[in-house]
């Protein structure tokens, strides 16, 4: 019953753990911000990144959009979704004790699902834009994720750049790493959360616009994504920015190493474990998360 | 006693006669929980459709034993622990003359502890699962085929053109496994060689690992035992991972249009197991469907069949055993071998379905084929699947 696991078997679960960790940095990115900034855990996160897969999906079926041209269209109405849950919900509970946040995010996120169920309904849909693969040697590298590892890492790329290289990315992180001395330094933080929350909405729709492209998409499909992006950020170390694409990129190449050496049934068992060991070795995660 | 008296006896004797055959006794009232609410809700409502129309039927044909059928019908809201209630009050407050059964296995499994405790037949046309029907229960009659023979096609019509491996992947939930396992035995006594079985967790998406390893394995066929997301899923990832068995079959959620809807011409050559389909030369299929179509509006699936099916079969045990006598119609059931709408229906002694057949379907140029078995296909099977890049 057991296959003999070849080295171009290893290679080509490596590369198919590295196009699924680029995907899982970037999202995982937008939880890690506002983690950071606002100390929030979003549960609606996974959610968010469902309405962004389908503002794709309409734009395309509807509008004929190019799903890959829909990604900053898409970006930027859930930087607009985000923006405006965080001026009407999420400021109320940005100072609350952490449970507060949990609660209210939870109930964004239930609503979220059941309004796509209402609006969309749950049947899966499907961008069928681009399918099959580029043969590489021994291995073959699926289109459709190579492309989704291009634009994730250049969307992850350029989330850096902001946050190191602008003004407001200054801020972003100042806020982050003490709320007090940014506001006594003239950081509007009202404003910084704001956005905050905006852009990492925007991380997430990113995903979900590239998700669509690869499996069909449900209004429930956004849950696990919240829990993989919880788990790769307390990987890489909660609120650490470089510590989620490190987080990403080991969930990825974790999951398909025991999806191949293990069972299918088993990898997300295994990326728990490596999760607890973590925690247990270094529990401010593999980069150190921000202190308390 | 006078003239007068004897008249008026006689009289009254003749008017009770006169009214017997159809009014004095009133209707059959036959009870059922359904699933009209909740997460089976519209599975259910199918369900409930196909024993409307069963007893619409029956009542515009006269009846059954000279009475009118009517359907006492509550919603469980698709729970166990609220049908087991519903089945307790129409036994014994609402004392139905007979009952028939709920959606789903779960459903199905929990009420019939209660009509076995009051020896009250009934006829479960949706439960698919063998165990439901392996405890010893004496009372219940399956309709529609058992999980493990969903994959039969695929693995007959693979052995008959010679194809000797075969790798079989399912989700890992009670009613895909069961349909692996099916799919693992048959294979095997047949002469094939089982190369790859694994299971995944019920909402997986990323298949890589899976496929890598079946790949390598490099089987002429692969069976994958799935509901819907999943079979989308593995079928778009094979196409990314080029993986190219010679055939691939896919359980639930493959004969759906929504399927082909979603893969387009990647659909093509996959097979998918049904267990019912309008297209289907079962006596009395053709009229069903129209007949299904014209009262509800709709087209009938395979759940509306099944619950049309369950209630004429029977209405028919009835018939034959000229009485609502749940002793008299569970001998009758038991000996039963007949022919609906829906198919075959004959039950061995513990009331376990042997004769409906599924039907494997294959996607031909957008259109559902129905490949298996020979005697009931609409076309031949395509064969050999050519490799993604020749599709």
């Amino acid at each position: 019953m057991n296959v003999a696991i070849t080295p171009a078997m290893v290679g080509q679960v490596v590369i198919s753990g590295i196009l699924a960790g680029a995907l899982y940095s970037m999202v995982a990115l937008g939880l890690a911000l506002i983690f950071g900034v606002m100390r929030v855990i979003n549960i609606a996160h996974g959610p968010l990144l469902m309405l962004g897969a389908y503002t794709t999906f309409f734009l395309h079926s509807l509008f004929g959009l190019n799903p890959y041209l829909s990604v900053p269209v898409t970006m930027a109405v859930l930087f607009v979704v985000g923006v405006v849950l965080q001026r009407t919900l999420v400021f109320r509970v940005v100072d609350a004790p952490e449970l507060s946040s949990l609660l209210l995010t939870f109930g964004i996120s239930i609503g979220l699902v059941n309004l796509a169920q209402l609006a969309f309904t749950s049947d899966l849909r499907a961008v069928e834009y681009l399918t099959g693969s580029f043969p590489l040697g021994p291995f073959a590298v699926s289109k459709p994720r190579l492309v989704a590892f291009v634009f994730a890492a250049g969307v992850t790329g350029l989330a850096f750049l902001f946050l190191r290289g602008t003004r407001l990315g200054k801020a972003i992180r100042a806020t982050s790493q003490s709320r007090e001395v940014a506001m006594v330094c003239g950081v509007d933080v009202q404003r910084v959360h704001m956005l905050t929350f905006g852009f990492a909405s925007a991380l997430a729709a990113a995903g979900g616009a590239l998700i669509a492209v690869i499996v069909a998409i449900q209004p429930e499909m956004g849950q696990i994504w919240t829990f993989k992006s919880f788990l790769v950020i307390v990987l890489g170390g909660a609120g650490n920015y470089p510590g989620a694409l490190l987080g990403g990129m080991l969930l990825g190449l974790v999951e398909q190493g025991a999806a191949l050496f293990l069972t299918t049934q088993l990898s997300e068992v295994v990326a728990y474990v490596l999760l607890v060991v973590v925690l247990l070795v270094r529990p401010t995660g593999l980069l150190g998360g921000r202190q308390t | 006693m006078t003239i007068k008296t004897l008249g008026a006896v006689l009289v009254a004797a003749a008017v009770l006669a006169a009214s017997l055959p159809a009014g004095a006794q009133g209707p059959i009232r036959v009870g059922a929980s359904m699933s009209l609410t909740g997460t089976y809700a519209k599975l259910g409502n199918y369900q409930h459709e196909g024993y409307k129309l069963c007893a619409k039927q029956i009542n515009d044909k006269g009846g059954l034993l000279g009475r009118k059928v009517e359907f006492v019908v509550y919603d469980d809201q698709s729970t166990p622990a609220t049908a087991v209630r519903l089945y307790e009050k129409l036994i014994t407050e609402d004392k139905v003359d007979a009952l028939m059964g709920p959606y789903s296995s779960p459903v199905t499994e929990a009420s019939a502890n209660v009509t076995e405790k009051y020896k009250k037949v009934m006829v479960t046309p949706l439960a698919a699962t063998t165990s439901i029907f392996k405890k010893g229960r004496k009372y219940i009659f399956m309709v529609i085929s058992p999980a493990e023979v969903y994959l039969e096609g695929l693995v007959d019509m693979a052995a008959k053109r010679g194809l000797k491996t075969v790798a079989v992947v399912y989700e890992d939930t009670l009613f895909a496994k069961a349909s692996a396992v099916g799919a693992v035995d048959l294979a095997k006594k047949r002469g094939m060689e089982v190369v790859f079985q694994e299971g995944y967790p019920k909402g997986n998406q990323d298949f890589s690992g899976m496929l890598t390893k079946i790949k390598a394995a490099n089987p002429d066929v692969l069976a994958a035992s799935t509901y819907f997301d999943d079979a989308i899923a593995i079928t778009r990832q094979m196409k990314e991972l080029n993986v190219n068995p010679k055939m691939y079959g896919v359980t639930v959620g493959g004969d759906l249009p929504e399927f082909y809807n979603l893969l387009k011409q990647n659909a093509e050559y996959i097979t998918g197991a049904t267990q019912w389909e309008a297209a289907l030369p079962y006596p009395g299929n053709t009229e069903f469907a129209g007949a299904y179509k014209k009262e509800f509006g709709r087209e009938p699936v395979y759940h509306s069949a099944a619950g049309y099916a369950g209630c004429t079969v029977w209405a028919e045990a009835v018939r034959r055993a000229g009485s609502l006598d749940s002793e008299k119609v569970r001998e009758t059931l038991l000996k039963l071998d007949t022919k609906t709408a829906f198919g075959g229906f004959k039950v061995d002694a513990d009331g376990f379905q042997t004769a409906h057949k599924m039907v494997t379907t294959q996607w031909q140029d957008g259109k559902k084929v129905i490949v298996w078995p020979d005697e009931l296909a609409t076309g031949k099977l395509r064969f050999p699947t050519p490799p993604w890049n020749q599709r």
